[in-house]
């Protein structure tokens, strides 16, 4: 298993590589936030956020149908955990559905919140198409998150693949046998999978931190990746928390 | 809808939960680097590693659908609460950043719920529930299960309140129904927790049993807890809204409250035969303590398999 296919356009030379990572990281954080804190029913702002969005990922040269495939996964499951909305608003019966009355202002929410999701989910994948691990990382660290979520994150991140591979593996040779037919087995046998990949994870975690103190860690993990701010990522980072402010700010006084 | 997606939370909801969440770890940051030293970092790694991972792994529960493990209780039982709430902290990160699994905007909420609430709830009741019946493998592997239901549990309530705040869905049928899905979600966790520590017990117990900063609860403190939990109980029987709960206000809405109940119950609308609803809250803690009582008692003993 690899996850290197995440980040393909990190290494493509465009206005968003050229900003530094937490730059980039922050930018997301800023659409996502300001497009879900846009009030109910404000759709030309939100319009304007998907269309900045969507000029950010030809910028970021995120082709329009990668942007799509990427974010159509996430989106299913926003979708699924939205659907509740349509029968659980109170308001004006629309049409029913058996026993569940679905209203008008449960259809409108409900289309407004995938509508939020979607500014957010695209930020969300231009990001992490643009922005390798260490330089996420490297955000991380420069947005003073605990040392120690960094580290372990670190580690974890090397631990990653090596892990899903072996417990794909396990599941592969229990396939092999025959093993976990049934329900019931099958149930069990992934008990045991999941019980044997977090044995295995501790003897790599400890082969590692033996292999580290060897190289002479004494509780930080070096960065891999720096690149310090410069004037462009400033201007462009302002540039965007001003459209988002604006768009939000005129949302909230016209609602 | 352990993970929230960005869109379900209003602005003020997200800052107040960020700051929640933030201030919540940065204590757990500072306790976990004074339990684990210099071997924070691989420890970790390999818990938020394995976490994520076994996260892949969906469990079929019939009807077509399956769930995952959250991992709350059994990362708090394996490395201790303050480096259970970091390393969920990681994984909903990544998670979030990379697989776009709950939102970028709500992840302070989901921290919050599916970390702090999850790890430092789950643990709590999992040191009160070991003080109650006594230390050994057995006993831990109940306790932990009970304790992985009830923090799933209480993190549906924590979503449901979320989401109401925030003005998406009201209280009631947010409760019924996302409260209501993670009753279902807590069986499911309560024996994967259970199933993966009794595993784990066997293969390597000193994984378990030296797990960080674990400061037992003393008995009488745990039977204290107990006694106040009862005596709240009690109280709440006083104060209660006699408006209807919310499965009568969801049942009103889909149009199934005129239908006929299937037969009486003996403490219907919350009154006991004799001295009202006080007396229904205590015999339904004590029925409810009971019931959690034998399940950790039968475990312990082994007729149950998780």
């Amino acid at each position: 298993m690899s996850f290197r296919h995440v980040d393909q356009y990190a290494a493509v030379v465009s206005p968003v590589t050229r900003t530094v990572p937490t730059a980039r990281l922050l930018g997301t954080v800023t659409l996502a936030a300001g497009s879900a804190a846009l009030p109910f029913g404000a759709w030309m702002p939100l319009a304007v956020l998907f269309l900045a969005v969507l000029l950010i990922a030809r910028a970021a040269r995120v082709p329009a149908r990668q942007l799509f495939i990427r974010t159509t996964g996430p989106f299913v499951l926003v979708f699924l955990a939205s659907a509740g909305l349509l029968v659980l608003v109170p308001g004006e019966p629309l049409f029913t559905l058996g026993v569940l009355k679905v209203s008008s202002q449960g259809l409108e929410r409900f289309a407004f919140v995938l509508g939020r999701a979607s500014v957010a989910l695209s930020a969300a994948v231009i990001l992490v198409s643009t922005t390798s691990f260490p330089e996420l990382l490297h955000a991380f660290r420069e947005l003073r998150l605990p040392h120690v979520v960094t580290a372990s994150l670190g580690v974890g991140y090397r631990l990653l693949y090596i892990l899903v591979d072996e417990l794909e593996r396990l599941q592969r040779a229990a396939r092999s046998r025959n093993a976990g037919t049934g329900s019931t087995t099958r149930r069990r046998l992934l008990v045991g999978i999941t019980a044997a990949g977090l044995s295995r994870a501790f003897s790599r975690g400890e082969r590692t931190h033996r292999a580290m103190l060897a190289r002479g860690y004494a509780g930080d993990v070096p960065a891999l990746f720096s690149q310090s701010w410069d004037r462009r990522s400033t201007l462009a980072l302002v540039m965007l928390v001003l459209l988002v402010g604006i768009v939000l700010g005129g949302a909230h006084i016209l609602s | 809808m352990a993970h929230i997606p960005d869109g379900f939370l209003s602005g003020t909801v997200m800052v107040g939960t960020a700051i929640a969440s933030g201030a919540a770890l940065a204590v757990a940051a500072r306790r976990s680097r004074r339990d684990l030293a210099e071997r924070e970092a691989p420890i970790l790694g390999a818990v938020t590693a394995f976490v994520f991972a076994s996260q892949m792994l969906n469990f079929p529960i019939g009807a077509g659908t399956s769930v995952h493990l959250l991992g709350g209780v059994l990362v708090g039982a394996i490395v201790g609460p303050w480096s259970g709430m970091l390393v969920l902290f990681a994984v909903l990160l990544v998670q979030a950043l990379l697989f776009q699994d709950g939102g970028i905007a709500s992840l302070g909420a989901n921290t919050l719920n599916l970390s702090i609430i999850s790890v430092g709830a789950g643990v709590l009741l999992y040191r009160w529930f070991l003080a109650l019946v006594g230390v050994g493998d057995r006993r831990r592997v109940g306790a932990a299960a009970v304790a992985a239901f009830l923090s799933t549990v209480l993190v549906g309530g924590a979503v449901a309140v979320e989401l109401a705040a925030s003005g998406t869905i009201p209280i009631k049928p947010a409760l019924v129904v996302v409260g209501g899905g993670h009753i279902l979600v807590g069986v499911v966790e309560a024996v994967l927790t259970g199933a993966i520590l009794a595993t784990l017990l066997r293969v390597r117990p000193e994984l378990v049993t030296v797990s960080a900063g674990a400061r037992p609860v003393s008995r009488p403190l745990a039977l204290g807890v107990a006694g106040v939990t009862a005596l709240l109980a009690m109280a709440a029987g006083y104060v209660a809204s006699t408006r209807p709960d919310v499965l009568e206000a969801a049942a009103s809405r889909l149009g199934l409250a005129q239908q006929e109940s299937v037969g009486a119950t003996p403490f219907g609308d919350y009154g006991a035969p004799a001295s009202g609803a006080w007396a229904a809250a205590l015999i339904g803690v004590v029925v409810v303590f009971g019931l959690g009582w034998v399940v950790v008692r039968l475990l312990a003993r082994g007729r149950l398999r998780a």
